[in-house]
């Protein structure tokens, strides 16, 4: 059964990205939430999700130290990264790429391409 | 609303732990089916009495039990937490809703602001279309001179974009005079609903309103029978009034880039009028010039770029005098030099006009030669700006072409083999290339001999 992570401080976002993804529910997708950076490296660890929407500025620990851990520490493979950031502040490219996530959302996401895209990364298109 | 999912709520972790816990804690096996009577949750055990869980007036479920006075405290339990479950669904739904509205408009603001009416108008049909039911989407622009109704753009209509709207009258010209937006749900019963776009049956006007002017109205239909709703109308007219503003904004340019090319074309003609013999001059180098960058597939900004810069090459020429200008018979050498200051004249004159900055390159360089012998400053090939290359192959045909006091005008073929025979040396060959191009095209209409 894949795994959607939804990892962002602010409760209205995870609620949005979770009502926008619920019919994947219905598909066999189980999405999970994290409230910071630090409980959503504990999820990664422990459930391995296909895929994580992570935020960029969280409590504990930052959406970039959350990646580079999963993907160039632990070097866990299989879950593909999309970071959210804040429309005005600008995404950090570089740190981007170094923190080795696969692809970066601004907010406000498109909802229906925010699906679009969650469909397509787990294969259910 | 949908029926609550029961079946998918008890697969939720932290749902499954707490009624694990209170069934374990009651010492009791109960079995919970969904609102089907399937049983989701423990085993079956469907032959003792069932309890229906009851959520606003419906079941979503059951709860079988050998202990009913326990089995009623789970009732309790998942009704409790079933009902918050709906609330908070409830509060997700409309928070998307509004979210995905959030976005869509702030996708529209971005998108909206573009300086063509006919391109606002055109976008904002398609957001219409793909935010609200509808059949049919017109907008509608007042003219500002004539002061009627004509259709700007439309989706699902017979009518002819950019005419008149026949009818004058009726709800939309209300809407206009009232600014006002309204729905209008009984169209068929309504003779006041008099648009030709089918036997529509319900339809939402509003006033496309941008500081207190009313510029026109937008009205989307359906021909199905389907009544708009405060929300749609609350909708639209945020789009509709977004729209409004960029349309104004888009007028208030066009107009003050109209008066900023009939300025630069007053100033061209006031250099004519000194020089009676090259009477039209302007005007064919800016036609002929044109037909080049048509072919060339110039972009529309170098476009744009020619089009002034073939205006106002010879701007120069207010600083010659006239006994110069005006000679009728050969320059001398000297009064030839005074000629060549012309396009140096130019750049100075036109360095003082910001807008006018990016085609100074074009004026001055229009006497230059590819091969490096023209002037003023002797540049080659490339370096000389692509505007002035193109102007100085229109420049020289028309001179060729047209009489002068002293001689005739060279027919057609024969300035046209000149220009040819230049080819490399004093033109850009892919220039002259395109010029040939356009002369077979029927493009280059040079002047009339003998006038």
């Amino acid at each position: 059964m894949p795994i959607i992570l939804i990892a962002d401080d602010e409760q209205h976002i995870r609620m949005l990205i979770e009502q926008t993804l619920e019919t994947l529910e219905d598909e066999g997708v189980e999405i999970l939430t994290a409230e910071n950076g630090a409980e959503a490296l504990e999820i990664i660890k422990e459930k391995r999700p296909e895929l994580v929407f992570l935020d960029v500025m969280m409590p504990k620990m930052n959406g970039f130290d959350v990646c580079h851990t999963v993907k160039n520490v632990l070097c866990i493979t299989g879950v593909y990264i999309i970071m959210l950031t804040a429309k005005g502040q600008e995404f950090d490219k570089e740190k981007g790429v170094e923190s080795g996530c696969n692809e970066y959302v601004t907010k406000p996401f498109s909802p229906r391409e925010l699906k679009n895209k969650a469909k397509e990364i787990l294969g259910l298109i | 609303m949908d029926l609550f999912n029961l079946r998918k709520f008890l697969q939720k972790k932290d749902t499954i732990k707490l009624i694990d816990s209170l069934t374990n804690s009651l010492g009791i096996n109960v079995c919970i089916a969904d609102s089907t009577d399937t049983v989701i949750y423990g085993a079956d055990n469907r032959n003792h009495s069932g309890l229906p869980v009851i959520v606003n007036d419906a079941s979503v479920g059951w709860v079988y039990g050998q202990d009913t006075a326990k089995s009623e405290t789970i009732v309790t339990l998942l009704h409790h937490m079933v009902k918050t479950e709906m609330e908070r669904k409830a509060l997700a739904t409309e928070t998307l809703d509004k979210y995905n509205e959030i976005t869509m408009l702030y996708d529209f603001v971005e998108k909206v602001n573009t300086f063509n009416v006919k391109e606002i108008a055109n976008f904002l049909i398609n957001q219409v279309l793909a935010q609200i039911k509808a059949d049919n989407v017109l907008v509608i622009l007042k003219n500002e001179i004539s002061g009627k109704l004509e259709i700007a753009a439309g989706y699902g209509t017979t009518y002819d974009i950019g005419k008149e709207l026949p009818q004058q009258t009726g709800a939309v010209c209300d809407i206009m005079l009232s600014g006002k937006a309204a729905i209008i749900n009984d169209c068929r019963s309504n003779s006041s609903c008099v648009l030709d776009i089918g036997n529509i049956n319900s339809m939402i006007c509003a006033p496309l309103k941008a500081k207190e002017k009313t510029l026109g109205v937008v009205t989307a239909s359906t021909e199905k029978s389907y009544n708009y709703c405060a929300d749609d109308l609350r909708f639209f007219c945020t789009l509709v009034s977004q729209a409004a503003f960029a349309i104004d904004n888009a007028r208030l340019y066009e107009s003050l880039k109209g008066a900023f090319i009939k300025t630069v074309h007053t100033l061209a003609e006031t250099i004519e009028q000194r020089d009676p013999y090259t009477g039209g001059h302007t005007k064919r180098v800016m036609s002929f010039s044109i037909a080049i960058a048509e072919t060339l597939k110039l972009s529309s900004r170098e476009r744009e770029r020619l089009e002034l810069a073939s205006v106002l090459h010879d701007i120069g020429k207010i600083g010659v005098s006239d006994n110069v200008l005006r000679k009728t018979t050969k320059l001398t050498d000297e009064e030839f030099e005074e000629i060549k200051t012309h396009p140096a004249s130019g750049q100075q004159i036109l360095s003082y006009i910001e807008e006018l900055r990016d085609i100074i390159p074009g004026v001055k360089s229009h006497h230059e030669r590819f091969d490096g012998k023209g002037y003023p400053e002797g540049l080659k090939g490339t370096d000389i700006d692509l505007i002035a290359r193109i102007i100085a192959v229109a420049d020289s045909f028309d001179a060729m072409t047209s009489d002068r006091p002293y001689r005739k005008g060279l027919p057609f073929e024969v300035a046209l083999s000149e220009v040819k025979k230049c080819s490399g040396t004093q033109f850009d060959a892919d220039v002259v290339e395109a010029f040939i191009k356009a002369c077979s095209e029927n493009k280059i209409r040079p002047a009339e001999p003998g006038k």
